[in-house]
């Protein structure tokens, strides 16, 4: 059954009040909701997004034995609003040549390639958009969105740079789209859905019950996923097509002020949403250790333990791209295709005959079960 | 009221992108609103309960046939396209004569009718239906689906796309050097 925030809500006594309040119409109810619920979650992403930029800065300063910024608010912390402001007050130049809708377009299209992906994201068992059986196969068809908005990006501006930047981030994305994706089929096949609910209700609070423990093959499958999702949100050591050393800035050289902010924005949440990804499906996502009952207090400890692990692995993501130097594209391509491809492949292939060999036990419940 | 709301607005941004598919001269729009005629569709399965088949479409179209789509038209210079004086049968101008137009106002008439006639037979013999919010899941279906009855389309399928694969990879692969 497909779940939505709206019916997880309808369980309580207060929804019944709020029926009321509306003149018993549901879908005038439902869409307030969603639409409440939505605005909600993408400020809050935007906020994380931008404070994406203000913890890239401090780290990389101290990974670099600099200080970082510190001028604005305690600890530099309000930087991201100063940016905000100097983005929106800055002049919108378009280049004379650029084609001017597609040039306006490109950055809504990245921008709401990642805001669509929020709707699945599962931020506690009840807090989540819509929890679709189909959900991963939903996040990984929508995020392409943000591949055509690179690629319109870097051909609109009419630059020699921009275009470079937009075609190799179009074939970087379409490219690690396929091992990411046979990752995450691997991990299906041990839950025996696609839902994020019953993927991360097959899991428990504890370590030893995380898809990334249940078999050597998914453990494997951790990586592969979280190295072609660092590739297609374009991070480094993957971030070829904003590589400055050769392209300037890539697809978004041309574009100053907000639309600039749109691109930026963009990336952050969509790293946010990616490692998301990874907590729900390798980490376990919200469970609580021990409990198991659902009442809805407990869905803000689902919440920080969810928000948690996702930034714990937002922090490995800025310490990677702060440690390791950019690739070259023929070792970017040949990465994707002759080892992480391969690799994602043995992975499903050993997912499935664990499966059958073992009767989808996970290790630890064969070494525990063997206790008893 | 929700599902109304869904449906009309996937249904005109269907519509609506499709006539500008059309009326558009410039070949990259062109891809562009045909996107969005193609989220527009996704949007129309979703509301009749085919969550599978919405997000199929999506992936398949927007992740992989229009980025193609666009690659192509960049590779091969699409400004060319937007100032060509004649097209391939050598008639002035690509949006046609007065011979084409008539002709295919009168294609267009017959297939409409014929159409109309069609589905005026189906959706009269349709039981009526209630919209509800209640979605039930078509994976689980299509899984078996595809796993017992349909097994042979299935693999026959897979093996043409595997040929393609092949096939690309034989064009693409670098040549002997003598």
């Amino acid at each position: 059954m497909n779940q939505t925030v709206v019916s997880y809500l309808s369980q309580y006594e207060f929804y019944d009040v709020l029926l009321k309040l509306f003149g018993g119409n549901q879908g005038l109810l439902a869409l307030t909701i969603y639409l409440l619920l939505g605005v909600a979650i993408i400020g809050m992403c935007a906020t994380i997004g931008g404070l994406g930029t203000y913890a890239e800065r401090k780290i990389s300063a101290d990974l670099q034995a600099r200080i970082g910024p510190n001028r604005v608010g305690p600890y530099g912390l309000l930087q991201m609003l100063a940016d905000g402001v100097k983005m929106m007050t800055k002049e919108d130049i378009m280049p004379f040549t650029a084609d001017k809708m597609l040039f306006y377009l490109a950055p809504l299209l990245c921008l709401t390639g990642v805001f669509a992906t929020l709707a699945v994201v599962p931020f506690s068992s009840g807090f989540i958009m819509a929890d679709m059986n189909v959900g991963i196969f939903y996040l990984v068809a929508i995020s392409s969105l943000v591949g055509v908005g690179v690629f319109l990006g870097g051909y609109a501006s009419n630059s020699k740079w921009s275009m470079l930047g937009g075609m190799r981030g179009a074939s970087q994305i379409i490219s690690y789209e396929i091992p990411v994706t046979i990752s995450l089929l691997a991990i299906t096949l041990l839950a025996g859905g696609m839902g994020f609910g019953t993927i991360i209700g097959r899991q428990g609070g504890l370590p030893h019950q995380w898809f990334m423990f249940h078999n050597p093959f998914a453990f494997l499958a951790t990586f592969v996923y979280f190295i072609g999702a660092l590739a297609e949100t374009n991070r480094a050591p993957f971030d070829l097509p904003e590589a400055e050393s050769e392209l300037v800035s890539g697809y978004h050289t041309e574009y100053t002020g907000m639309r600039f902010g749109f691109f930026a924005l963009a990336e952050y949440i969509e790293v946010f949403v990616v490692c998301g990804v990874a907590a729900a499906l390798f980490l376990g996502g919200y469970q609580i250790p021990g409990i198991s009952i659902d009442i809805l207090p407990l869905q803000a400890v689902q919440f920080v333990i969810f928000m948690t692990k996702t930034l714990m692995l937002y922090y490995v993501v800025i310490w990677i791209r702060w440690t390791l130097p950019r690739l070259r594209v023929d070792q970017l391509m040949s990465v994707c295709w002759k080892y992480l491809t391969p690799m994602a492949i043995l992975n499903l292939v050993g997912c499935a005959i664990w499966m059958v060999a073992f009767d989808g036990q996970s290790i630890a419940e064969m070494i525990l079960g063997g206790q008893h | 009221m929700f599902l109304q709301f869904l449906f009309i607005s996937s249904a005109f941004l269907t519509i609506a992108s499709a006539v500008a598919v059309l009326l558009t001269k410039n070949i990259m729009h062109s891809c562009v609103f045909l996107l969005a005629s193609l989220i527009g569709v996704a949007g129309l399965y979703a509301t009749l309960g085919a969550d599978f088949v919405a997000v199929t479409q999506i992936m398949v179209y927007m992740g992989g046939v229009v980025i193609l789509m666009l690659f192509a038209v960049m590779l091969t210079g699409g400004k060319d396209f937007i100032s060509r004086a004649q097209n391939l049968l050598g008639l002035p101008a690509s949006m046609g004569n007065r011979w084409t137009y008539g002709i295919g106002l009168i294609v267009g008439l017959v297939f409409l009718l014929t159409n109309i006639k069609l589905l005026m037979g189906i959706t009269k013999s349709l039981p009526v239906k209630t919209i509800t919010n209640e979605f039930p899941s078509t994976v689980n279906e299509i899984g078996h689906l595809l796993i017992k009855e349909h097994v042979l389309a299935f693999e026959i399928s897979s093996v043409l796309l595997l040929g393609a694969l092949v096939g690309a990879a034989i064009i693409a692969r670098p040549r002997k050097q003598n």
